[in-house]
């Protein structure tokens, strides 16, 4: 199982590494960012002449512009969220779907490993890799805030990372499920963007607009609240049983796939 | 107990019938062929015995072990038909790669193997997507054989192999099976499996239709040999002993023959020959034999 953990580093290091990186560095940026300007006084300007969504927009993500809604508001951002998902759709796409096209997988799983002990290898990898990345990026934010003399987070950084870890385990589940069932990674890959984009646009408009509010529940991302669990510490636990059930159901539901098919 | 061990493998995909019904065993020390042409459902086989394909009935095993069990494999090695790498890793370390996937069996055959099909230090450092398809077949049959394993399953393996490198990797074959390994070689080239195997299952369409000794089939098949004479085509050709069918269109005989040779060269002999074309025995001459009606069971 760790040669193929292994095989997956190898392959993969590079990309890993540069997410880390512009991850850590997005976030550290947003403390750089938060300590060099006067935000509140800024937001305060900005909503005295801005229409009502733009003021609850600013109330809703960022705290009203606090530092702290501001440096939360950094985990919400679609830059964060494209950067996490590209790391959970390709390693999802890459495990079975990409191994089935490259033809791969033909003699890798005519060696003495069972398809459990491959598929468990793959799933060790992405849950690291995601894990990786997302400390990463905290990382970015504690640094940041240590360097810039803004307040800590502490704890809270522990609880964004569990809540910010299921949501990307649950969309490269839902790919390695798709994967389970694919041949081509591209393909896969695009299915699992639809996921995360729709996910998404569902949360921010759900969010943003009273009408749309019924759809919220159907949304991966309504389910991870960087404001609330930076700001308040508040984690709720129906946000991680959801997220745990998708990622548990998904990725069940892709091993018995993926145990059954003909393979490549 | 036999290396390999198949009975009534059955396999659908969809409507279409892949296999039906096919046993066949792989005695220890035994190179044994596995001849088909393209479609015939070779590749279905194998994939099943490496538990990569589920078949629809029948099953398969390996030294007693069921192939659906990850263990039977760890004492066999196996060259896919379309061998496909990584192409990011160097020659060397996909070696190593699938190498550690059998800690208990050191690829203790690596240095023997790669002297033998031409495999340089140089080469074995270069990475895969920049090596020629050749030299990508010789490291396949190296990640193959390189543990030294007692059942070795080969898909079309001199595909790509130059003529001295196939040479060589016949001598690698029999002298495997001179040291009591296995080898199930599959291959649609009739030449190259008479001249490594002792025994031979013919498929065709998902079905054994021979199981024979490589003697016994070049008994048996049915040999095409065309004469040009120079006038007359001597009569009674056609009845010779050993000709099964004949054709003659003025001054050329096409013959279709059985068995012993002697009698035919005997009788065109006598006559005035300007040439004679007689090749290499075909698949297809082959599946006449057991095709035509009335010398299925010849």
């Amino acid at each position: 199982m760790l040669n193929i953990v292994r095989r997956q580093l190898e392959r993969n290091w590079i990309f890993l590494l540069v997410v880390m990186l512009v991850l850590g560095g997005f976030e550290f940026l947003i403390c750089a960012m938060v300590a060099s300007v006067d935000v509140e006084g800024a937001f305060g300007q900005m909503t005295r002449f801005a229409p009502p969504f733009v003021r609850a927009m600013i109330e809703q993500n960022l705290m009203g512009g606090t530092p702290a809604g501001v440096l939360a508001f950094g985990w919400n951002h679609p830059v964060v969220h494209a950067l996490l998902s590209a790391v959970a759709i390709t390693l999802g796409a890459r495990a079975i779907a990409g191994e089935v096209e490259n033809g791969a997988i033909e003699l890798t799983l005519a060696q003495p490993v069972s398809r459990a002990r491959y598929f468990t290898a793959h799933l060790l990898f992405g849950a690291s890799a995601l894990s990786g990345v997302l400390a990463t990026g905290l990382l970015g934010t504690a640094i940041g805030q240590q360097v810039f003399s803004l307040d800590a987070f502490g704890w809270k950084l522990a609880l964004l990372f569990v809540n910010a870890l299921l949501l990307q385990l649950a969309i490269y589940a839902l790919t390695l499920l798709a994967s389970a069932l694919g041949r081509e990674a591209g393909r896969v890959a695009l299915a699992g963007v639809l996921v995360a984009v729709l996910s998404f646009l569902i949360n921010a408009v759900a969010t943003l607009w009273s009408k749309a509010e019924f759809a919220k529940p159907y949304s991966l991302h309504a389910y991870f609240d960087p404001r609330q669990l930076l700001v308040s510490g508040d984690l709720a636990p129906s946000s991680i049983a959801i997220l745990a059930a998708v990622t548990a159901i998904a990725t069940v539901a892709a091993f018995v796939r993926f145990s059954r098919r003909d393979l490549p | 107990m036999s290396a390999l061990d198949i009975r009534g493998l059955r396999k659908d995909f969809g409507g279409v019938s892949a296999l039906r019904g096919v046993t066949f065993s792989v005695e220890p020390g035994e190179v044994f062929g596995y001849l088909g042409p393209n479609g015939a459902g070779k590749t279905t086989t194998l994939r099943i015995i490496l538990g990569l394909v589920r078949p629809t009935a029948g099953s398969a095993s390996l030294f007693g072990i069921d192939s659906t069990v990850p263990a039977s494999r760890a004492d066999i090695g196996f060259l896919p038909g379309d061998l496909r790498l990584y192409g990011d890793m160097t020659a060397a370390a996909t070696l190593d790669f699938f190498a550690r996937f059998r800690p208990a069996k050191p690829p203790t055959l690596r240095t023997m193997l790669a002297s033998a099909l031409n495999l340089d230090a140089a080469t074995l450092a270069r990475r895969v997507k920049f090596l020629s398809h050749g030299t990508r077949q010789k490291l396949g049959l190296i990640v193959a054989m390189q543990h030294d394993p007692a059942l070795v399953l080969l898909d079309e393996p001199t595909n790509g192999l130059d003529p001295l490198v196939q040479h060589a990797f016949r001598g690698l074959v029999a002298d495997f099976a001179a040291r009591g390994r296995s080898v199930l070689f599959s291959s649609h080239v009739l030449s190259e499996v008479e001249a490594v195997c002792k025994r031979v299952a013919i498929l065709r369409q998902g079905e054994i239709v021979a199981l024979e000794t490589i003697e016994h089939l070049r008994e048996k098949v049915v040999r095409k040999l065309t004469v040009r004479f120079h006038g007359e085509v001597p009569s009674g050709i056609g009845s010779v002993p050993g000709v099964a069918r004949s054709e003659v269109r003025g001054g050329e005989a096409a013959l279709w023959v059985q068995g012993d040779l002697n009698p035919v060269l005997r009788a065109i002999a006598s006559a005035n020959v300007e040439d004679v074309v007689f090749p290499e025995p075909q698949l297809e001459d082959i599946f006449m034999t057991y095709y035509e009606p009335g010398r299925r069971d010849a």
